[in-house]
């Protein structure tokens, strides 16, 4: 019966302490704020999942011509106005990656 | 070729229509659903309908060379009614057991269809045997 | 130890506890050391609900009738695997598996995505810690596994019909795809309360709905095949309420798994995806519900009990709060894609999902029914198996048809040139099918022939999706390593399709029931069977008679089958013992059942034969395989997410 205790004793205390780390490891740090993508930030995500989708219906595209599911006369008509999504989102991304300058891979 | 309007509420409206057409159809002409009653609500009902409750008494046959007779009583009641049955009785049948048999009340006596006799375990976890073949 | 067991479920209380609370200040106020210890709280919550776990492991492989639940549940002549499968046999038992399972997803999840998304996280944790409280509330105030008594000198025992190898994997399957739903939704939920507008709990979520799905369809398959080989009737689904518990889930996230394809390549229904993860989650807490209250009328009716009542609140509770939070959000959700075409890609997955969710709502309306008729008309009645089977045929061949369509189609706008090109090859094979059919006799049943042909088409637009793939890619194993969601998924649809087959084979059965002297024989289908002899052998807990039974073919015997029953000593329980001969070249199974056999040596015989039945289990291995290659971690894709929701910390 103590045993029970002694041990159901130990597990409170290691929870509690493994709930309190995050306070114990930095009892005072310079910046508690969770990391949040800003305004900006998430206006960003949403156009790169734009281009992401853009550049993956562009290349859908491509395929579905070379295995015969859209004929030469569709394609030709569709793959106008695809590539000018994905220029276009790739654009829109553009003023702001100059503000990140870090190299984006735009192609897999 | 820009389409006004959004075909896709179009759509999801007439599917949405479609279905419950269907759905309203079959439940008002075809499924009435089967009424689950115990012994002492069956006086009145004239169609087939699922008898449940508690097998008392000494049951007589086996439901294949002799008709199966037992006397079936509401689970918390004292209501009875006897029962008459033919095809598979399962093995778990016997008296005090929960039951149910689908049939129709005649004079007084329930008629039950063939293969439909089912037991209720008394364990938690356990299925009993069914007998309607799929 | 009782002691230890119920001190830690209090602990997993107080922590589940805080993970909601907590966290849900962190998420509110953006602080970040509370968010983590909320995170850290789910995770020391496995570890306090494993202890309890283990606790009551190790009383049941002990035996120690001192816990109330292990006398109930187990005997010491029990085999020890089947005294561990005690552990989810009972209610508080599986309550705790449930709490079990979803601290491990929810603390693997933690774990994955706190660093990545740390924002949505926030937001998670609370949703994760919400739904383990109220499990962990119930378990430690409503239905506790260690309550304690003196201890008898013998247990209840386990029901012979569970002895079996299908105890120990059944249940277990089916809760990790019940509680499995629940990270889907808690990231889906959280995403809406961080007011986030994109796509990252999809794909922070996208293996684990898999997994989930994955895990319910075999562990439904699993039980279908328990039935149709122990349970002994010749049948594999009854549309019992407690089988339909576990189906209405497993159509909401088939439902889920197509729609989010859509947003992922779309970026259009984005409520609908919301209010789908709510309607999967929702059901497999009602389908737990079903279950475990009692309060359907059921073969499979476990006990009556007090947790209904709370399970029935917390599911309202849960729709209301998910729904108030949607369309709080509503704005936020708005895309500014529509649907081009009713001829698309897109427009097949949204019929496709019309159709599943209509299915899943009939499935519903039937098992509802009892409840409702009985509030309004004062007598409960039941929609049975002509009512399932209706709108199976309904809902099921057009969603087997569509199938077929919707890989041959191509996204936003198909048109009608294309499309009649690519059909061709499908369209006259499944014709040809058809016919030949027709000649063999298949007409006799309608929607049988109907299924039969759908699905050659469907099978036929598969191969030819592989044969046009691997020419475009070069070779095979590119083409399936590049697209591995795609082909994996082409591959559980010929799984599916594989299951109608088996299932739509039902229709061209038959069965006779005779009884016979030693000596005598029935004919059932093209068979002919006669009884030899019977006799009675005594093993260890049971004795088991069985009839010798001769299978005979066009005059020649094919097989010896030894149908018969067991009857248990300690249990005093009866079992039937169905036999079955698997004829794979003619692609059927005979199935004898001795139902009554007297003591004179005259037996009375049921026999089945059914068609195609075993492609329901050959569905089971292939549907597997098809999500292991969807599952199947992509390194290129891994990179491209990376680079893309880095740029999101920025």
């Amino acid at each position: 019966m103590t045993a029970a205790l002694v041990l159901a004793g130990l597990l409170a205390m290691a929870c509690v302490v493994l709930v309190a780390v995050p306070f114990l490891r930095e009892p005072a740090p310079p910046d508690d704020t969770l990391a949040a993508p800003g305004e900006l930030a998430r206006r960003q995500l949403e156009l790169t999942e734009e281009r992401d989708r853009a550049l993956a219906a562009l290349k859908e595209l491509e395929f579905d011509h070379r295995t015969g599911k859209i004929s030469d006369v569709d394609y030709r008509a569709a793959v106008g106005e695809y590539r000018h999504r994905a220029a276009a989102a790739l654009k829109a991304l553009e003023p702001r990656l100059e503000e990140h300058p870090r190299r984006v891979r735009a192609r897999d | 070729m820009a389409r006004k309007g959004n075909p896709a509420r179009l759509v999801i409206a007439l599917s949405v229509a479609a279905v419950l057409a269907i759905f309203l159809l079959y439940t008002s002409l075809v499924a009435q659903g089967t009424p689950s009653l115990q012994p002492s609500q069956l006086p009145g009902h004239e169609g087939r309908v699922t008898l449940g409750g508690k097998v008392v008494g000494t049951p007589t046959g086996d439901g294949h060379d002799a008709p199966l007779r037992f006397t079936l009583r509401d689970r918390s009641g004292t209501a009875t009614i006897p029962v008459r049955y033919e095809g598979s009785v399962p093995d778990l049948f016997k008296s005090g057991r929960e039951v149910a048999v689908d049939g129709r009340l005649r004079n007084g006596t329930f008629f039950a269809v063939r293969n439909t006799l089912v037991t209720k375990c008394p364990s938690k976890y356990a299925p009993a045997k069914k007998k309607t073949p799929y | 130890m009782a002691d230890l067991g119920r001190a830690a479920l209090i602990v997993t209380l107080g922590l589940v506890l805080w993970a909601t609370l907590a966290g849900a200040l962190a998420a509110r106020f953006g602080r970040r050391r509370l968010a983590d210890s909320a995170g850290n709280a789910l995770l020391a919550a496995l570890a306090s609900t494993a202890v309890a776990s283990l606790v009551l492991l190790g009383a049941l492989l002990r035996h120690d009738f001192s816990f109330t639940y292990v006398a109930d549940h187990t005997s010491t002549k029990l085999a020890r695997a089947y005294s561990v499968s005690a552990f989810w046999g009972g209610q508080e038992g599986s309550l705790l598996l449930w709490l079990l399972v979803l601290c491990g997803y929810g603390a693997a999840a933690v774990l994955l995505n706190r660093r990545r998304a740390p924002d949505v996280v926030a937001w998670t944790v609370p949703v994760l810690g919400a739904v383990a409280t109220f499990f962990a509330f119930l378990l430690v105030a409503v239905a506790s596994p260690f309550a304690t008594q003196t201890a008898p000198p013998e247990g209840a025992g386990l029901n012979p019909s569970l002895q079996n190898p299908y105890m120990l994997a059944h249940p277990p399957l089916l809760y990790l795809g019940y509680v499995g739903l629940t990270v889907p939704f808690a990231f889906g939920m959280g995403s809406l309360l961080a007011g986030r507008a994109d796509e990252r709990w999809i794909v922070a979520t996208r293996r684990w709905t898999l997994v989930a799905w994955t895990a319910l369809g075999i562990g439904q398959l699993l039980g279908s095949h328990w039935a149709y080989v122990e349970v002994g009737w010749g049948g594999y689904y009854a549309w019992d309420p407690v089988e339909n518990a576990a189906l209405m889930p497993w159509l909401a996230a088939t439902a889920f798994l197509h729609s989010v394809m859509i947003q992922e390549k779309r970026g259009m229904l984005k409520v609908w995806n919301m209010l789908l993860v709510l309607l999967a989650f929702g059901l497999s807490l009602f389908g737990t519900f079903l279950t475990r209250s009692g309060v359907v009328n059921s073969i499979h009716s476990f006990t009556q009990s007090s947790i209904g009542p709370w399970f029935l609140g917390f599911i309202c509770f849960v729709v209301v709060c998910s729904l108030a939070l949607v369309f709080w959000r509503l704005p936020l959700l708005r895309s500014k894609t529509r649907l081009e075409s009713l001829v698309s890609r897109e427009a097949t997955f949204l019929y496709n999902n019309l159709l599943l969710v209509a299915f899943c709502l009939t499935v519903l309306w039937g098992v509802a029914f009892p409840m409702l008729s009985e509030a309004v008309r004062g007598e409960p009645r039941t929609l049975g198996g002509p009512y399932y089977n209706f709108f199976l045929r309904t809902f099921g061949l057009p969603l087997l048809l569509l199938m077929g369509i919707g890989p041959l189609v191509a996204w936003r706008r198909a048109s009608l040139r294309s499309v009649g090109r690519t059909f061709l090859w499908p369209f006259s094979f499944a014709v040809a099918v058809g016919v030949g059919l027709i000649a063999l006799g298949a007409g006799s049943s309608l929607p049988g022939l109907l299924a039969y042909t759908f699905s050659a088409f469907v099978l036929a637009s598969i191969v030819l999706e592989f044969v046009r793939g691997t020419r475009a890619a070069g070779s095979f194993t590119l083409l399936v390593s590049r697209n591995r969601r795609r082909y994996g998924g082409y591959v559980v649809h010929a799984a599916v399709v594989l299951f109608a087959i088996g299932v739509a084979g039902s229709a061209y059965g038959s069965s006779r029931e005779a009884k016979l002297r030693p000596g005598e024989s029935m004919h059932v289908g093209s068979y002919t069977l006669v009884y030899r002899s019977a006799g009675t052998t005594r093993v260890a807990n049971a004795n088991e008679t069985r009839a010798r039974v001769d299978v005979v073919r066009g005059g020649e015997r094919v097989a010896t089958v030894f149908p018969g029953k067991n009857q248990y000593f300690a249990e005093r329980q009866v079992s039937n013992e169905m036999a079955i001969h698997t004829d794979w070249l003619r692609a059927e199974d005979v199935d004898v059942i001795a139902d009554q056999i007297n003591a004179n040596g005259t037996i009375y015989f049921k026999a089945l034969v059914k068609p195609l039945v075993n492609f329901l289990w050959i569905a089971g291995v292939v549907f597997l395989l098809g999500a292991l290659i969807a599952l199947w971690p992509d390194a290129r894709e891994q990179r491209r997410l990376v680079a893309r929701y880095a740029l999101a910390q920025g």
